[in-house]
């Protein structure tokens, strides 16, 4: 699926910051003109979502986790060893609490590389090195999505 | 207006290269293995996965080096079988994730290798809200993870255990396109043939190669006499086998011994290689040795 931006003729690109899926199975992207940065969202049910990822891959490009091994399984099993879980992505300094872990496995997998890197990115321009509930609703009301 | 010609990506996904760079990791993996076997059956409770334990003990036997896929993800049982423990820890790199490494040195991948107790269950985070469809399309990606993402390293043979069911088989027939082919494995009951009959037919439909028909359970074997009498009144497998023109590749008495090995880690095959049954399996796996030669000649 491609997005043209009719006014400019243009390719509108994935934009892969700035977004917050709903914790359910529904689907969120963003896509920005380069030209005249004009944005789309585009949404979707559990039940199209399903179907996208069925190809087992992420929108946005892959992120970490597509390159760790067992990565969807370590990032989307509910109950899973703790080598698993601590197999993804270094996080840095950042220090998620259970319930900011539990909303985030609720972000479907292929746009949860997505939905991190929002959430990353918001706390370090404030500072922030504990990601909680609160941090996260506060994304949400701040990104809109 | 440009047309979807016109524009050169998808916007950023890029998702068919992330498609590519899957399959391809996949190949890497899969190309350091020879041969590629799946144990499957329509009907539960047949004794797959401790035949396929004990086949593949019959392979190392033979000198080769063997693997197992349990793709039993919510039953998986291949690693009680072969003594490896749920409690070991995972080793994973950045090259991949250690098999664990069974009885007589077989390199098995399980769920159960995954998960955190004995007792926990295969559970994906979407939980109660999850579709069918959803829970079909995580266990897809487990199963092509499970695959590409073991360290199985060179291996003459890879078993694969298959859940109950004929359903399975679609995503294994994606991922090994390549696969030597499925051995069927049935009892006597005349609703297992029936339901293994289904199996059959599904599997030369897709055009999936069938190697043949095992008859597990066919008889029992007194542990004291060692004398053969009937376990099941069923029906006769060699009509099965001939109606759907595939060869029956042996008949496995069932040996009380065998289930009693269960959960110990040593296989039957270790202990008992000479009885009845033991031969019987044996003879299973020449057969299944003979296919693969014939094919690949």
């Amino acid at each position: 699926m491609k997005f043209l931006c009719i006014p400019c003729d243009e390719q509108m690109a994935t934009q892969v910051d700035g977004i917050m899926p709903e914790e359910k199975n529904n689907l969120v992207l963003k896509f920005k003109c380069k030209k005249c940065g004009h944005m789309i969202a585009m949404l979707t049910n559990k039940f199209e979502t399903e179907f996208v990822s069925k190809l087992g891959v992420e929108a946005g490009g892959p992120s970490d986790m597509a390159k760790t091994p067992f990565g969807m399984m370590g990032s989307t099993l509910a109950e899973g060893k703790e080598e698993l879980k601590k197999a993804g992505p270094d996080e840095g300094d950042f220090e998620w609490t259970q319930e900011a872990k539990d909303r985030i496995q609720r972000v479907p997998f292929f746009v949860r590389g997505m939905a991190k890197k929002t959430v990353l990115n918001f706390a370090k321009e404030r500072g922030i090195k504990v990601i909680d509930g609160a941090l996260m609703d506060e994304v949400r009301e701040k990104v809109g999505m | 207006m440009k047309t979807y010609e016109d524009l050169p990506s998808d916007g950023g996904s890029n998702i068919m290269d992330q498609v590519i760079d899957q399959r391809e990791q996949l190949r890497r993996r899969l190309d350091q293995i020879k041969h590629k076997v799946c144990l499957m059956s329509g009907k539960g409770g047949v004794g797959k996965s401790s035949l396929t334990a004990n086949m593949a003990a019959c392979l190392v036997l033979r000198g080769h080096k063997v693997g197992i896929l349990d793709a039993d993800l919510n039953g998986p049982s291949i690693g009680k079988l072969l003594g490896v423990s749920n409690q070991e820890k995972l080793e994973i790199t950045p090259e991949g994730v250690e098999p664990g490494q069974g009885s007589m040195g077989i390199k098995i991948m399980s769920m159960d290798m995954l998960l955190p107790s004995a007792d926990s269950p295969v559970i994906w985070t979407e939980g109660k809200d999850a579709t069918a469809v959803w829970v079909s399309t995580m266990e897809s990606t487990a199963l092509q993870e499970l695959l590409k993402d073991t360290i199985w390293g060179e291996l003459d043979y890879l078993l694969i255990d298959m859940p109950p069911g004929s359903d399975r088989i679609d995503n294994i027939r994606d991922l090994i396109p390549e696969l030597d082919g499925v051995v069927e494995i049935t009892i006597p009951s005349p609703i297992s043939q029936h339901i293994v009959s289904k199996s059959i037919t599904k599997n030369s439909q897709l055009g999936v190669s069938i190697i043949g028909l095992v008859e597990n359970m066919a008889t029992y074997v007194c542990p004291h006499c060692n004398q053969e009498g009937q376990l099941f009144e069923g029906e006769d497998v060699e009509k099965l086998s001939k109606d759907k023109q595939i060869p029956l590749l042996g008949r496995i008495p069932f040996d009380t011994r065998m289930s009693r090995q269960t959960g110990t880690g040593k296989l039957f095959i270790e202990e008992y290689g000479d009885s009845v049954t033991g031969q019987a399996i044996a003879q299973v796996v020449d057969n299944i040795l003979k296919f693969i030669q014939n094919k690949s000649n």
